[in-house]
């Protein structure tokens, strides 16, 4: 029975008839344009996609038909926004829903032009992102270097940013020890602040974003290393956003073209098609996700989960942490695992070791400390879907039988007990027959 | 044969006494059921609740395994040993009478058997003060006594069905050992005080305030001997009373060794050293002359004195004797507590006793015990050298603390007892047979006085004043007797009139009268409990203030964070900092203590005083005494000093999370049409804070009369994505865009869309 309703779990039936398995759920993908001939313009890029797996659903930002739910389930697993000029979306999707869509763990990558629609803006804004203004004339604002452009392009718009300003994780960017990247579009601002909000690819010192063609009459939003070029998000529930300010990034163009930075040597080959598409695995999970197979604690010597522990126990925990790959979820095997035994404060943390291929024990002895405890794993890295798991369990004390019968200290009071029942055992002897009429005859 | 039971006086003497033993039983037992007629058997008020809980899960469980509780559902996430911290003597008796009907075939549920067991205990007590009284002074006033104990408010109060507290059979265990003792003393037999010391025993596993009892004995024993009343007889009863009363009171494991440890024992430690030296200088005094031995004396009390009170000295600043407890300075100097540990000054029976609780309390009686203390002065013997005592020290206390009111009652009823049989004694009887009478027992009395002890008796000459009172006309005779009956009706009438308005609501469910005079249910705290035990988890972590933990525990049984056992006042602090806080900063502490729901009492729509708000000054002043960097009582107050939850309250205190959270959406409730929107009937007065909304917490529910209303703390992951607050933003977005969708079928809009225009055709 568990075995059928597990399989029932794990499909969604659409009305239609069609039955997807959440395997092929998670790899629907709704790609979002404001002009079809995106499909043509990044062809390589959905092309990888394609590649991978992925069910891709080209439809018209305006599309009357648009929805992103059904029946409270998500009917994608991905949305692609390439739509940068899109004002308002059409059918049901509007901004709540892609925030919605978030929330229920949807994944989004999102591009803009210079010139973004205010819609987009405030999704961006809502994921700890803000995007640059596009000011009030007809090309908008795009980010100007004057010392890092690509040498086709005089007004310094087109930028060739060096491998190196991409963040240091492979995980979600791949090698950092690969030729320039080009990027024409307008900057993001990131508050530092923000601890979800990773800067995946910033822009130089020297670099702003504003119209290229308008007065310097007002300081630039986003200026100097604050600039950022595409931002990522990982949300608590490890939905995950990529912010480009740049469509063009992915374009056939950026990525077949040649690259000749000012004051640098010309490449034959932008990596903008490498780095997309681990941004894009990265985005939609491909890479980077773990997850905790089994927990286990136990009393040394038990192999059982007891009702509770008692104090100075030694305990054992045990952990199975797996890694999805290529989708098959395979053992995930790290140094820096660490558990904590808590009860507001952690009164234990300790490194758990690897004992084999993804499996992870520690044994500790409970602090002489009685309440409720939790064991708690966080594991956080940049890049990875953050592992939280935390097991309640109660730590006792002694129960009246479990205290030591008899303790050295207590030695002159046993004798003194003993001592003084012999004695009146002995003096009712003297008591009863000792001659006391004797005495008083004396 | 017959004639002969008729004719027998002593027959039906006894016939009588028990007669109205049964009915001061009965009498007491009934008026203590107001409760449960009005609203039903249930268990009232804070603390029975717990005691209740721990009952029911001894009597599931067995001893053992209550004796080894930890109660991880209580004191989240420190827990508490319920064993360790619990006088069992209560659970032990209700277990036991479980235990005994079920074994009968007697299927009662454990909670009638709770609701039920204060009320017959009354019964017990009132046996009890009979034969204390009669030990005492006389059968008859021993009637009395029982009569006014069974009725009297004073101890209804703490009695009624469903006031399932330790005081409850405590007083019972009180009187019984009282009387135990008294008649040790009066017989010096081992026998007896060996049962003094049992019936100490079961007093101390049922009540605190058995420290009243190790005061109160040695503080008999000591008088007597300064009052150079020892006697063997004394010397045997004391001993056996304090080693076996020592020894087994050693045995509660809440006591522990405290006996031994803590200077509220002390003074009995001393007077049985002191016995042991009068003793042995007594044994030397049979051997050397009087002048040697009344300076021996002299020396040897001094020495024997301060000998004792500097050993108790040292071991206190050694650490090895814990100094006394906050409680007990607070009966001493009752400002203590509101300086020092607010904790117990926020419960209102800490408070002093104002001058009409005792009139309440106690009506007639008051007013007449002074009677029977004098006539016990009068004609003092071993005995009445206790009740004196027992009386002044009680008195005192009461004075203190409205709590104490209840080891006051019995002592009370005791001398008015004695009062009453003397004023009826002496006018109710004829002429002749009386002087007969009383010169027989004088006679009587004279002997046995002789023969108890040497000294003089000087009781005779009182005796024959007493007996010229006889000489008194008929008329004023019956005046007396009749003003006496009316004095007892009266005092019968207010007993139950108080025991019927003030000492029967089971605080649970509160009851109100309309305009027309029904009488309205308000059910609402077992409304939010049984909502919190359905639509909550099972593991779902409550936070309130302390008062409601038992209730929570026990009606909803779920988790909370602290409760009526307030033994950890940092924790207590931390919930006080909590509810003082703003929303944020009161998150940071309710995620750290993992608080999935917080349950407030609002009283300011049906007007309840009792609520939260009206008891924040003291979750503050708890909270300040541990953290006082954070909070600030002064910060509370208006600038003129003043608690206020108007607009001109301080807005501190407008925007900490209590007050948030008893008046969310309350700015918008219009009660009726004479009161503006926002009107708290509590403090009369329109809420300062309207229209304010909660970011950390979501309300889940709020009963009827919104006397309970309960919060759900959002988790950390339902703030999931990390917006930029409008605040912080440095771009600002403009709002110019006007949607043109009317339905979610419409078209969006993309600008500069490449549109599809129909090619004209050359040909048309």
């Amino acid at each position: 029975m568990d075995r059928v309703a597990d399989q029932l779990g794990s499909l969604v039936v659409y009305l239609d008839g069609s039955v997807l398995s959440a395997e092929e759920i998670s790899k629907k993908t709704l790609v979002l344009v404001d002009n079809f001939l995106i499909k043509e313009t990044h062809s390589i890029f959905f092309k990888s996609l394609k590649d991978r797996g992925h069910i891709l659903t080209f439809k018209s930002a305006d599309d009357s038909t648009l929805t992103l739910f059904k029946y409270g389930e998500l009917l994608y697993q991905n949305v692609i926004l390439f739509s940068p000029k899109v004002e308002e979306f059409g059918g049901k999707i509007s901004k709540k829903m892609i925030l919605d869509f978030i929330d229920e763990g949807g994944n989004v990558l999102l591009a803009t032009g210079s010139k973004p629609g205010v819609v987009l803006r405030e999704i961006a804004v809502e994921c700890g992102v803000e995007v640059d203004t596009p000011g009030s004339s007809q090309l908008g604002s795009l980010v100007i270097d004057h010392f890092n452009y690509d040498i086709s392009d005089p007004s310094h718009t087109l930028i060739a940013v060096d491998a190196v300003n991409l963040i240091d994780a492979s995980i979600i960017v791949g090698s950092r020890n690969v030729s320039p990247m080009l990027y024409k579009g307008i900057g993001l601002l990131v508050n530092n602040s923000n601890p979800l909000v990773l800067k995946l690819l910033s822009g130089y010192s020297t670099s702003y974003s504003f119209d290229p063609f308008a007065n310097m009459d007002k300081s630039p939003n986003v200026m100097g290393k604050d600039t950022t070029l595409i931002a990522g998000v990982q949300t608590r529930n490890n939905a995950r956003i990529v912010f480009s300010g740049s469509l063009d990034f992915f374009s056939n163009e950026a990525f077949i073209s040649s690259v000749f930075k000012i004051n640098d040597k010309e490449y034959p080959k932008s990596s903008n098609a490498e780095v997309s598409i681990n941004l894009s695995k990265w985005v939609f999970k491909e890479i980077g996700v773990i997850s905790v197979k089994s927990v286990f604690h136990y009393k040394l010597n038990e192999r059982k989960t007891p009702m509770d522990y008692t104090i100075t126990d030694m305990a054992v925990f045990e952990m199975e942490l797996q890694q999805k790959i290529d989708d098959v979820w395979k053992p995930f095997s790290v140094k820096d695992l660490q558990l904590e035994f808590v009860r507001i404060d952690p009164f234990i943390r300790t490194n758990i070791p690897l004992v084999a291929e993804g499996k992870y024990k520690v044994i500790f002895k409970i602090p002489d400390v009685y309440g409720v405890f939790k064991f708690l794993v966080d594991y956080k890295r940049v890049g990875y879907t953050s592992v939280f798991n935390s097991t309640q369990v109660s730590v006792r004390p002694l129960k009246h039988t479990e205290y030591e019968r008899f303790i050295q200290s207590a030695y002159p009071y046993y004798v003194g007990a003993f001592s003084m029942m012999v004695g009146v055992f002995l003096f009712s002897f003297v008591f009863l027959h000792a001659d006391l009429d004797k005495d008083k005859a004396d | 044969m017959w004639e002969n039971i008729i004719d027998n006086p002593t027959g039906w003497k006894k016939l009588i006494i028990f007669v109205i033993l049964l009915l001061a039983w009965i009498a007491g037992f009934s008026s203590r059921l107001f409760a449960v007629i009005r609203f039903e058997s249930i268990i009232h008020e804070f603390d029975p609740w717990f005691n209740y809980r721990a009952t029911a899960y001894m009597v599931e469980h067995g001893f053992y395994k209550f004796l080894n509780w930890f109660d991880e559902r209580a004191w989240y996430p420190l827990g508490r040993i319920v064993g360790g911290t619990v006088y069992p003597g209560l659970m032990i008796t209700s277990g036991s009478i479980h235990y005994i009907l079920h074994s009968l075939n007697i299927p009662i549920h454990i909670r009638d058997i709770c609701v039920f067991l204060a009320p017959v205990f009354s019964g017990f007590t009132s046996i009890a003060t009979y034969f204390l009284t009669k030990e005492l002074w006389s059968e008859g006033a021993g009637l009395f006594a029982a009569c006014f104990i069974a009725i009297v408010p004073g101890y209804i109060s703490r009695s009624v069905a469903g006031s399932y507290d330790n005081e409850g059979i405590a007083i019972f265990a009180l009187q019984f050992t009282y009387y135990l003792w008294v008649k040790s003393v009066s017989t010096g037999s081992v026998l007896w005080s060996t049962l003094t010391a049992l019936s100490y025993f079961y007093m101390v596993s049922a009540w605190g305030g058995y420290v009243f009892i190790t005061n109160l004995i040695p503080l008999h024993v000591f008088v007597l001997l300064l009052m150079g009343r020892y006697s063997h007889r004394l010397f045997v009863s004391y001993t056996v009373f304090y080693i076996l009363g020592l020894v087994m009171s050693m045995q509660i494991p809440f006591v522990g060794f405290q006996p031994i440890r803590t200077s509220e024992h002390m003074a009995a430690l001393g007077v049985f050293a002191l016995m042991i030296i009068v003793a042995a200088l007594k044994y030397i005094s049979s051997k050397i002359t009087k002048a040697e031995f009344t300076f021996l004396f002299k020396l040897g009390m001094v020495v024997a004195a301060t000998t004792v009170f500097l050993i108790v000295v040292i071991l206190t600043y050694s650490g090895v004797v814990a100094p006394w407890s906050g409680r007990f300075y607070s009966l001493w100097d009752t400002t203590y507590a509101k300086i020092h540990i607010p904790i117990i000054a926020s419960v209102s029976e800490h408070q002093p006793t104002t001058w009409f609780s005792f009139f309440f309390d106690l009506h007639m009686l008051v007013s007449m015990f002074p009677v029977g203390l004098w006539y016990c002065l009068k004609d003092l013997t071993d005995t009445r050298v206790f009740v004196v005592l027992y009386v002044i020290s009680a008195v005192y206390f009461a004075g203190v603390m409205v709590r104490l009111m209840l080891t006051l009652t019995p002592v009370v009823c005791v001398l008015s007892g004695i009062a009453f049989s003397l004023i009826f004694d002496c006018h109710m009887k004829e002429e002749d047979t009386i002087c007969k009478e009383i010169d027989a027992e004088i006679e009587k009395k004279k002997t046995v006085e002789k023969v108890k002890s040497s000294r003089k008796s000087r009781s005779s000459d009182i005796q024959r004043n007493d007996a010229n009172i006889d000489s008194l006309g008929v008329n004023f005779k019956c005046i007396v007797i009749v003003s006496a009956v009316l004095i007892l009706m009266l005092f019968a009438a207010h007993c139950t009139w108080v025991t019927s308005n003030a000492y029967s609501s089971p605080s649970i469910v509160l009851a109100s009268h309309s305009s027309d005079g029904s009488r309205q249910i308000l059910d609402d705290f077992r409304e939010a409990y049984f909502w919190l035990s359905r639509n909550t988890d099972s593991n779902a972590r409550i936070m309130s203030w302390w008062d409601y933990g038992y209730q929570i525990a026990g009606m909803a049984n779920r988790t909370t964070l602290v409760d009526n056992n307030t033994w950890n006042n940092s924790h207590i602090a931390l919930v006080g900092k909590a509810m003082a806080s703003t929303e944020s900063e009161a998150y940071n502490i309710m995620t750290s203590l993992d608080v999935d729901y917080v349950l407030i009492i609002f009283g300011g729509v049906i007007g309840y005083s009792g609520d939260d708000i009206n008891k924040f000054l003291w979750m503050v002043r708890i909270a300040e005494g541990e953290h006082p960097k954070d909070i600030r009582e002064g910060d509370y107050f208006t600038e003129r000093g003043e608690f206020r939850v108007d607009s001109e309250g301080s807005p501190v205190l407008l925007n900490c999370l209590m007050y948030k959270l008893s008046y969310y959406n309350f700015g918008e409730l219009k009660l009726d049409f004479r009161s503006p929107p926002g009107y708290d009937r509590t403090r009369n007065a329109v809420i300062g804070n309207k229209n304010f909304q909660l970011t950390y917490l979501e309300e889940a529910y709020t009963t009827e009369h919104w006397l309970v209303r309960i919060y759900r703390v959002k988790k950390p992951e339902e703030f999931n994505r990390p917006r930029v607050p409008v605040s912080n933003r440095k771009i600002s977005i403009p709002h110019t865009f006007v949607s043109k969708k009317t339905a979610n079928k419409k078209k969006g809009l993309i600008r500069d869309k490449p549109v599809k225009r129909k090619v004209q055709t050359m040909n048309s």
